[in-house]
């Protein structure tokens, strides 16, 4: 009767499913589908829009790819159901095999006779003149010196050793393989309660910043089977964010060498770090959230300042020279009756005709539109409109005037892009990562090697007989067992 | 003058290796000892080439060289050379060093043939300068190396294997160690491989992720490869302890293993797309 066989669960579960899962075999073909189904990952585009895989693979496939889930196959049922697999895979084995690996390793026998010793596979026996307790002893100081740990036992046919070193080398798969779960447990605990955010910041300006809010509930939808649900919404926080600066540095050749950003962070209006320097991989690290340097760009909805010229509207020539005006600053336009102020900018402007509104289309500056409100210099309003940078010629025409006024130019305002993470999974994840390390490191390196001694009294002499084992690494155990049958000799080394 | 002298250590080197190769080559076919001495002389002198040359690198672009494909490669030949002449002096099993020495080779010579662009010194980009980078790729190819060698052995074991079970003879295969030895020596430097490919491709990598772009896994192509690599080495390590599966089969998987790493770290510069993608920058 195997393990497996008196385990209770296996009953309810049913022992060919849990043969499957604790076989090696499996293993195998559960971590060469994971690398397969992989590879088709890198191939096909992740995460690409529709049009994108009807350019690429045309419509028949595309449908196809949709239906199996190949474009984010990575978040497909299946790709989990193989993690699932490999999970219980582990510990299915773990179960199996832990318990009587644990008691072979710890209740190794300790009494045999010369015969066990001569089946090993690497045996030698020695004839001495020392007096049988002398030998003993003299083997023990031997074994002892090599870092055995030893035990004995006596029998009729004399005393036997069982000397053993790096037990816990035997442990080190079960380390690997608790870790791996661990790192999973920290990914999924991630995928819960991480959270992900970024954000455009300005310089001067004040930004509080989101958390996530989690609400646990129970969830019906599938099945009618009730599950455990986490929804999560964002929230403001205390915790509030200013930009003091950013800027680019530049190596000699022009290329960019790093963006940096100088932040304060405050909490409850009270200013918890002053002046922090972040730039690409050195984030900034407050109360579990972590800021990272990662885009920067120039604003899509406002400007530093604009710059305009009038001209005559019947000539088309220029009156005056091109003036600058500040955002969101009235302005006299120099020789006329007439001031202006800059009140609005989009990058790339769009209409929507269902709700009536102007917004950017894209944060690239592909169409800039500003939003221009006139005045008489004795405030009464003269008119708003958009003007565009690509279009000189629309709209521009200042009501009751002879004047057109022409958008010429603008200063954008950069932003830097922020991202903010909060991740308490990462601990988790670490941990497994280090304690994998650590448990390869014992699989590997650290031997479970394990000598019996009998020793006996012969007809003229002393017999002893002195057998080894190791899990691995043969070679280098059949010399050390040479050395060890030399010392005992009393060959000098 | 400066960027001269890693250049002139590295066409050293290239003509060292070959030298390396061919008399290890030499001393497999004519079991002269006097030959053999000569290879390990000829090899420490190569690896110590090679070591001038990324020191000089190193001086030049005033960073850790190894932040192209130009100045990993040379890394991973002297990685694996010092690698070779440990095992060399461990186990004093010289005829396998035609094998190792061919992959260095191959190496060498597939980094002589680098278009310029990619052996030209360039300024890190923002997301390069930490040192999570520099111990990433480190490890990582302490990884590579290990995996090399045991891709060698796992070849001569496949050839080797092959003889024994037909009872054949060959005088230059005679010479190769005996089979369990060779498999032995695989999984030794698959071990190896394995622990600093999962410290460096895997944990160090996700380490430099996280404080660059603050995710610590993105399945981007070369992430994702790393990953296939890593099961494919799982794979072996459980393939020899499976029935069925000892032997023979595991050698195929440290093969695989190998191609994959190739894939890795050529194909994906070159044939996919992403972040890493050392020649896309
Ligand atoms: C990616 C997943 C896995 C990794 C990275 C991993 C890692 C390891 C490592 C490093 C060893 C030690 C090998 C050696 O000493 O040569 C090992 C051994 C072993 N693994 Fe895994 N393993 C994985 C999955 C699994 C699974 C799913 C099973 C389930 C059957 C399993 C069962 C075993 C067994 C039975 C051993 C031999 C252990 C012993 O004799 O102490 N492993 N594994």
């Amino acid at each position: 009767m195997t393990a497996s066989e008196k385990n209770p669960i296996v009953k309810i579960i049913g022992g060919k499913i849990w043969g499957l899962f604790g076989s090696l075999k499996f293993t195998l073909f559960i971590l060469f589908s994971l690398a397969i189904v992989s590879v088709i990952g890198t191939l096909l585009q992740q995460n690409q829009s529709l049009q994108f895989y009807i350019a690429e693979y045309g419509s028949k496939w595309t449908s196809l790819i949709l239906h199996i889930g190949l474009e984010d196959m990575y978040h497909a049922w299946w790709f989990s159901m193989l993690l699932v697999f490999l999970v219980s895979n582990i510990i299915v084995c773990t179960i199996d095999r832990f318990p009587p690996k644990w008691k072979a390793t710890l209740e190794a026998k300790v009494d045999v006779d010369a015969k066990f010793i001569k089946n090993l596979t690497n045996n030698h026996t020695i004839a001495l003149q020392d007096e049988p307790q002398a030998a003993k002893e003299k083997i023990f100081n031997i074994l002892h010196k090599k870092r055995y740990k030893i035990k004995e036992a006596n029998n009729t046919e004399g005393v036997s050793l069982y000397a053993s070193k790096g037990m816990i080398g035997r442990f080190g798969s079960d380390v690997v393989h608790v870790s791996l779960l661990l790192i999973l447990v920290g990914v999924i605990v991630g995928s819960i309660f991480g959270f992900k955010d970024s954000g455009a910041f300005y310089e001067g300006e004040v930004t509080t910043i989101p958390v996530a809010d989690f609400q646990f509930g129970i969830d019906k939808s599938w099945h009618g089977i009730p599950l455990p649900k986490v929804e999560r919404q964002k929230k403001a926080s205390a915790i509030q964010l200013k930009l003091d600066k950013f800027w680019i540095d530049y190596y000699e050749t022009g290329q960019i060498k790093q963006y940096n950003s100088v932040l304060t962070v405050s909490d409850d209006g009270r200013e918890v770090i002053k002046g922090k320097q972040i730039w690409v991989n050195a984030p900034l690290h407050y109360k579990g959230l972590t800021f990272y340097q990662s885009s920067y760009g120039l604003a899509y909805d406002r400007v530093k300042e604009a710059q305009f010229f009038l001209q005559d509207s019947k000539t088309k020539k220029a009156v005056g020279s091109p003036f600058q005006v500040d955002w969101n600053m009235p302005y006299d336009i120099p020789g006329t009756d007439y001031r202006i102020k800059v009140v609005s900018f989009v990058s790339d402007f769009a209409y929507d005709p269902t709700t009536k509104t102007i917004y950017p289309k894209s944060a690239e500056h592909n169409n800039p539109a500003i939003n221009v409100e006139i005045y008489k210099k004795d405030g009464k309003p003269v008119g708003s409109p958009w003007l565009f940078y690509n279009m000189p010629e629309l709209f521009t025409q200042i009501p009751g005037s002879n004047y057109e006024l022409v958008f010429s130019g603008y200063k954008g305002i950069v932003y830097t892009g922020l991202s903010i993470n909060r991740d308490p999974g990462t601990v988790i994840v670490w941990s497994g990562a280090t304690l994998m390390i650590l448990g390869c490191l014992m699989a590997f390196f650290i031997f479970h090697k394990r000598v019996w001694v009998h020793v006996r009294k012969g007809r003229n002499e002393t017999e002893v007989h002195l057998g080894g084992m190791i899990n691995k690494n043969k070679f280098t155990f059949e010399q050390e067992l040479l050395e060890i049958v030399e010392s005992i000799r009393g060959v000098k080394k | 003058m400066k960027v001269i002298m890693s250049l002139l250590f590295f066409d050293m080197a290239f003509w060292f290796y070959l030298a390396t190769m061919l008399f290890y080559f030499a001393y497999w076919i004519t079991k002269k000892e006097l030959l053999g001495q000569a290879s390990t002389v000829l090899a420490i002198i190569s690896t110590f080439a090679i070591f001038m040359m990324l020191l000089f690198r190193t001086k030049e672009s005033g960073h850790a060289p190894f932040s192209n494909l130009y100045e990993s490669m040379t890394f991973f030949v002297w990685v694996i050379s010092i690698a070779y002449l440990i095992m060399e002096f461990k186990y004093k099993l010289r005829v396998i060093g035609a094998f190792v020495m061919a992959i260095a080779f191959i190496a060498m010579f597939a980094t002589s043939k680098l278009p310029y662009r990619f052996q030209d010194i360039q300024p890190l980009n923002p997301a390069l300068q930490s040192i999570w980078f520099e111990l990433h790729v480190f490890s990582a190819f302490i990884g590579y190396a290990g995996f090399g060698i045991a891709f060698g052995m796992a070849i001569v074991y496949l050839i080797k294997a092959r003889f024994e079970e037909r009872k054949a003879s060959n005088f230059l295969i005679d010479r190769l160690p005996f089979s369990n030895i060779l498999d032995e020596l695989s999984y030794k430097s698959i071990a190896w491989g394995f622990i600093f490919f999962t410290l460096g491709a895997l944990v160090l990598g996700a380490v430099w992720a996280n404080k660059a772009w603050g995710t610590y896994w993105s399945w981007d192509p070369k992430e994702t490869w790393s990953l296939i690599t890593w099961f494919i080495y799982a794979a072996y390590l459980h393939a020899r302890v499976t029935r069925g599966w000892r032997g023979k089969k595991a050698a195929y998987v440290a093969v695989f293993g190998f191609l994959s790493t190739i894939f890795l770290y050529w194909g994906v510069s070159f044939v996919l797309p992403g972040l890493h993608a050392y020649a896309s920058q």
